[in-house]
């Protein structure tokens, strides 16, 4: 069971996405991105994680510290929570792990759940978001020539 | 460092979601102030749809208002597109180095083992 679908994401919708490729089995991606011990090793110096769906996610750096819900678990493939700072907005963050020969590929998409609520036709993807980066840039840099009143 | 507030945003990239508000946003961009007239003067657009698009962007301080006399003149403020902008690019960067820290948690398990 899913307590929340991915959100569909239009051309309003900041979004992220990385990806990267990985010498190691999905089940290898699976336990370092779900066991809260392996997740130490890389996410954070403190993780502490219920993975169900529905249980509790922390994370400390020092200072700074998010915590949040564990949405999705499709074990091998999809594992995604929300987090967010103590009084900000919160995040959606999903991770998809994928097989490759001779390795995996992990993608991790974050995205503010407010704009959850902007849902769009079928068929809108992430691509249709990811002009964002460079739209920006060309806003800010037109803006930047701007001359000044 | 860290990103700003979504809430603020998210309410940028609302506003920046609408092509028509874009080009507004894009025709402020080349500097200078405007009036709701002015501008619909030089876009396909009534004066009124204008003004509502100029409000819309004066809800999330994209745009400053200022009246003079009978006509009230807009400016483009920068500061949230850079916010935007910068969340972007936080949130990138630091996902980039924990999938960095991941490939090498991944791979020096992977070396120990075989």
């Amino acid at each position: 069971m899913k307590l929340r679908d991915r959100p569909e994401v239009d051309e309003g919708t900041p979004w992220v996405e990385r990806e990267t490729m990985v010498e190691a089995s999905p089940e290898e991606v699976w336990e370092a991105l779900t066991d809260e011990d392996r997740l130490e090793e890389w996410m954070a110096p403190e993780v502490d994680l219920d993975p169900t769906e529905g249980g509790e996610i922390a994370v400390r750096d020092g200072d700074d510290r998010r915590a949040g819900t564990v949405e999705t678990v499709e074990e091998g493939e999809r594992f995604a929570f929300t987090w967010s700072r103590p009084g900000e907005g919160e995040s959606f963050v999903e991770f998809t792990i994928e097989a490759l020969p001779g390795g995996s590929r992990v993608t991790v998409v974050e995205t503010p759940t407010h704009s959850m609520a902007t849902k769009t036709a079928a068929g809108s993807t992430a691509m249709a978001a990811s002009g964002w980066g460079p739209r920006l840039a060309r806003l800010n840099r037109a803006m930047r020539f701007a001359p000044v009143a | 460092m860290r990103a700003p507030a979504h809430r603020h945003v998210d309410g940028v990239f609302a506003a920046l979601a609408d092509p028509t508000r874009r080009r507004v946003v894009e025709r402020l961009a080349r500097g200078g102030t405007v009036t709701a007239s002015g501008l619909a003067e030089q876009l396909p657009m009534t004066r009124q749809a204008v003004a509502k698009h100029l409000s819309a962007l004066q809800g999330v301080e994209l745009v400053s208002a200022t009246r003079v006399g009978r006509e009230t003149h807009y400016k483009l403020r920068p500061q949230p597109l850079d916010e935007a902008a910068h969340w972007i690019q936080m949130v990138s960067a630091e996902w980039d180095d924990r999938l960095e820290a991941l490939r090498r948690s991944l791979e020096k398990r992977g070396s120990r083992s075989r």
